[in-house]
């Protein structure tokens, strides 16, 4: 179920309009503590980005000067194996993408993905002592094969690299989180990591937020929402107006699936678990990690579980809830919104469902409405990477191992980050005479567009990358063009993306985006990213956390389809005390140890920065 | 040595144990080695690291499993469920036996072939085929529901699969849609193999089609349907997970998790590799022990084993 959630989450990342990139599955949007208001990170601004942004490029080049990189011989095409953690796909990589990988590096990846295999391919594959000769792991698991042997050290050589080299800070630093290794010693390289600030959020709405259509919104009378129950007024009155969509489909003001629920050591639904950011508070496992950087239980009846939990139900016995949200899939979700009978997303990437830019110019499109009591919460950039980590396997030979890093260097190059973020040149995109870029064939990924053969031919998604992860991220400036790789933010994009429905937003709520009004209303909670990894459950440990995660998971969707608050109320009750019984207090406890050095390191960036 | 190979009967069943060497090496490396796979009941097992001596727990798991009421209360529902999904499909084990005396008496070539044909065919759908098609049919707006309400029989959906009602039943019948014609093939057969004379003979001595099949074809085919039903009681506990696993939601986990699906989720919801060893090692002692009970009771009872 993991895969699909992936899988949705590169898609949209592709196509969602003004969203920060990176397929923000689990380690990104896990790895965010402690909160900051928006005013304390005031370098956060656009433009102190992109001026850090400019320094930190210089950095690298002059340090790409310093370093020599190793003469590597291309003449004999190698293939590497890479276990990887994000990919959706199994197999060797084809298409346009292999083309690339063949032309610059003489090389073929065969990818074993353990979303698509199932977990026992970690398992198997790691008693036998051999992961791959490339490793993408989350970090948690990351330590553990270190660990047990299975990654090599590549601290002699790494920066030797000079596009590795420009991350040497974050490297460093990340690799002095890790277990059981000596100072000085680099064994991962983590993923997405990028060339802002570990403070700066540069997204233009954070992950989760209510989202409503905007002319639904205006055909209400653009209430000023107060609080969540006023949020059920508006979607009752938008449901009472719109029972039906054009096509005479049911319209839902609410959708929920329950097949992502479970991934990612993630206690409780899935959709409640994002729902709960809108309080400024954060769920860690089996706590949940208040604005004021204490721990309370998942269990407590004044957190944010049960509020959300509960709004879900209000939303249920006032029949706003799509019938179907107990059985079906995130699939059947996704068809239902891009048929329109979705009222209120709540995932920033879900609009690249329904906004086109059709949509956006004539005003029907899916924008972030306020909810005056809410605070958002938000991880910050991935500064010292998502969470996952990139490793070498640590059975490969010398002359694989070169190759492996002259691969890694290059994924790591302006070159390489072209290909993986912004396409093919000619195809993807244009370059002006100003030297900035244009997209063109934007609709490339979703339909799967057939690529000219002279880029290696076959449809453009089937051939898109799929490694499914980056070293760097799409956020980060491209030095030929100064706007960073991600397409939502060159200017020849966001030109066309603000006309229609951003401008009426704008005018309306005073700002140029959620995130700007959110900043100035102080509404935004920016949770510095931090190196730190967890530590992974013992045998015992796990066998809790999955038998509450379990129960915690069905009492809640029986829950939101309680008939009476008195019902939701003897369900909750119950349910705590089944948890107990599994040995919730243990694992709140190991929990709140376990996150408390990441809170720690948080509020340690957070005094830094000030 | 020489003078025991001398002996032509030694050495031809020396050759004839030869033969059946590749058989028993299969049956050594897929049947026997696996069971190695129960130390790991023994230990607190977590990969990727390799079993060590220090992590020995001895039976921690097995009692983990009934250490407090909550979770006793659970192990007891779920064999609870196990018993009656298992239960039913013995209760009605007879099914398809007479489901194959009736398709026999089809005179109708064609039809006859038709049916057969279309009720063996859903054996081959694999189950989340048929989950989606269930889905497809039941969900708020498929089909049923729009029919009902149509026909203003109701007024709101009816949530077919998210409620937990008669659950063990629809199971027996989506397993029946599945499987019967499929487990008829069987019985065709030993209808077939059963003597023409014989009924050639009844025939002519007056008997009616319903006396024919009532006192010769039933009694012929009895022996295969004890053998099967037998066989079915030795896994009484493995109803196989696949079925439960896709209808499965958490509306109706509490009389739908049967044990396979219980072992399943313990050890690939988070890896209690352990725990769900354990459990599984209980399950194959339990079978073995009800295997030789019905074999026992089988020699009792007909005078002849069936292993």
């Amino acid at each position: 179920m993991e895969m699909k959630r992936a899988t949705s989450l590169v898609l949209v990342s592709a196509m969602a309009a003004g969203l920060l990139a990176g397929c923000g599955s689990g380690g990104a949007q896990q790895s965010g503590d402690v909160s900051s208001t928006a005013e304390s990170t005031a370098s956060a601004t656009s433009e102190a980005a992109t001026q850090d942004t400019t320094e930190s490029a210089a950095t690298a080049d002059t340090q790409a000067a310093a370093a020599e990189k190793p003469e590597v011989s291309h003449d004999e095409e190698m293939t590497f194996e890479i276990y990887d953690a994000a990919a959706n796909y199994q197999g060797e990589q084809t298409g346009w993408f292999a083309k690339v990988l063949k032309d610059n590096l003489n090389i073929k990846v065969n990818i074993i993905a353990p979303q698509v295999a199932g977990d026992a391919v970690y398992q198997t594959r790691a008693s036998s002592g051999n992961l791959g000769d490339i490793v993408i792991l989350d970090g948690t698991q990351f330590n553990d094969c270190l660990s047990a042997g299975l990654v090599k050290d590549i601290s002699a050589d790494i920066y030797k690299y000079p596009n590795l080299a420009a991350y040497k800070k974050q490297i460093d630093v990340f690799n002095e989180s890790l277990d059981g290794i000596q100072k000085g010693q680099i064994y991962g390289i983590p993923c997405q990591m990028t060339d802002t600030s570990p403070l700066t959020y540069s997204g233009t709405l954070v992950y989760s937020a209510p989202l409503l259509r905007w002319d639904r919104y205006k055909e209400i009378g653009e209430p000023d929402i107060k609080d969540l129950d006023g949020l059920l007024d508006a979607l009752e009155a938008i449901h009472k107006a719109h029972p039906k969509n054009d096509k005479g489909d049911p319209e839902y003001p609410l959708s929920l699936w329950a097949d992502w629920d479970g991934g990612d050591g993630m206690i409780g639904i899935a959709n409640v678990v994002q729902l709960t950011t809108w309080y400024g508070e954060k769920i860690k496992g089996s706590a949940i990690l208040k604005s004021d950087n204490t721990f309370t239980p998942l269990t407590d009846k004044n957190a944010s579980y049960y509020k959300m939990l509960q709004f879900l139900n209000h939303a249920y016995q006032r029949g706003l809830v799509d019938p179907d949200s107990g059985t079906q899939d995130w699939n059947s979700v996704m068809t239902k919104i891009s048929n329109g009978q979705i009222d209120l997303m709540w995932y920033n990437w879900q609009r690249g469902f329904w906004n086109s830019l059709d949509r956006l110019h004539n005003g029907t499109a899916y924008t972030f409405i306020p909810v005056d009591d809410q605070t958002y919460y938000t991880d910050s950039d991935t500064y010292f990477g998502s969470g996952r980590v990139w490793g070498i396997g640590s059975q490969v030979d010398d002359e694989k191992y070169q190759r492996i890093l002259d691969f890694l260097d290059w994924y790591a190059s302006p070159d390489g980050l072209r290909f993986q973020h912004d396409g093919i040149k000619d195809f993807n995109y244009t370059v002006g005479s100003d030297g900035k870029l244009t997209v063109i064939n934007d609709n490339a990924l979703m339909d799967n567009l057939p690529v000219p053969e002279e880029y290696g031919g076959g449809g453009y998604n089937d051939g898109n990358n799929q490694i499914n992860q980056w070293i760097c991220d799409a956020i980060c400036t491209d030095p030929t063009t100064g706007e960073p790789y991600n397409k939502d933010y060159w200017a020849s994009f966001l030109e066309d993306q603000n006309k229609g429905t951003m401008e009426e937003w704008s005018k309306k709520f005073d700002a140029t985006d959620a995130t700007d009004w959110m900043k100035k209303n102080g509404k935004l909670l920016v949770s510095p990213n931090v190196p730190y990894t967890v530590k992974s459950d013992d045998a015992d440990m796990s066998v809790i956390r999955n038998q509450v995660n379990q129960s915690v998971c069905d009492y809640s969707w029986k829950m939101v389809f309680a008939k009476s608050d008195k019902e939701f109320d003897q369900m909750w009750d119950a349910m705590t005390e089944e948890l107990n019984g599994f040995g919730f207090e243990t694992l709140y406890q190991f929990d709140c140890d376990n996150y408390q050095g990441q809170v720690d390191a948080k509020i340690e960036a957070a005094k830094e920065a000030q | 040595m020489r003078k025991w190979f001398a002996n032509p009967r030694n050495k031809r069943s020396f050759i004839e144990f030869l033969y059946i060497c590749p058989f028993l090496a299969l049956v050594a490396i897929f049947s026997y080695y696996p069971l190695y796979g129960w130390v790991y009941a023994f230990f607190d097992y977590r990969p990727p690291f390799p079993l060590d001596i220090h992590k020995f727990v001895g039976l921690k798991w097995f009692i983990s499993m009934v250490e407090n009421p909550v979770k006793a209360k659970q192990v007891l529902s779920v064999l609870r469920n196990t018993f009656a999904m298992s239960g039913l499909n013995l209760f009605f084990s007879w099914f398809p036996m007479v489901f194959a005396i009736f398709l026999n008496e089809i005179n109708c070539r064609w039809y006859k072939k038709f049916v057969q044909t279309v009720t063996t065919l859903p054996n081959f759908i694999s189950w989340v085929l048929v989950f989606s098609i269930a889905y497809g049919v039941f969900n708020s707006t498929g089909a049923v529901n729009t029919i009902l309400q149509e026909l203003g029989i109701t007024n709101e959906p009816i949530m077919f699969l998210q409620s937990d009602r008669h659950i063990w039943f629809k199971m027996w019948l989506w397993n029946t849609w599945k499987n019967a014609g499929w487990a008829a093939i069987m019985y065709i057969a030993a209808i077939t193999g059963i003597d023409g004379e014989l009924i050639e003979a009844a025939k002519v001595d007056g008997a009616t089609q319903r006396q024919i099949i009532w006192h010769i074809e039933i009694p012929s085919i009895l022996p295969t349907y004890f053998v099967l039903v037998m066989l079915q009681l030795a896994n009484f506990l493995s109803n196989g997970m696949e079925q439960f696993y896709v209808f499965e939601n958490s509306f109706n986990k509490d009389t739908i998790e049967v044990l396979d699906l219980y072992v399943y989720n313990l050890a690939m919801g988070a890896g209690g590799y352990s725990l769900s060893t354990a459990i599984s090692m209980l399950k194959s002692i339990v079978s073995v022990v009800l295997l030789s009970a019905t074999n026992l009771i089988s020699k009792k009872v007909r005078g002849e084993g069936f292993i």
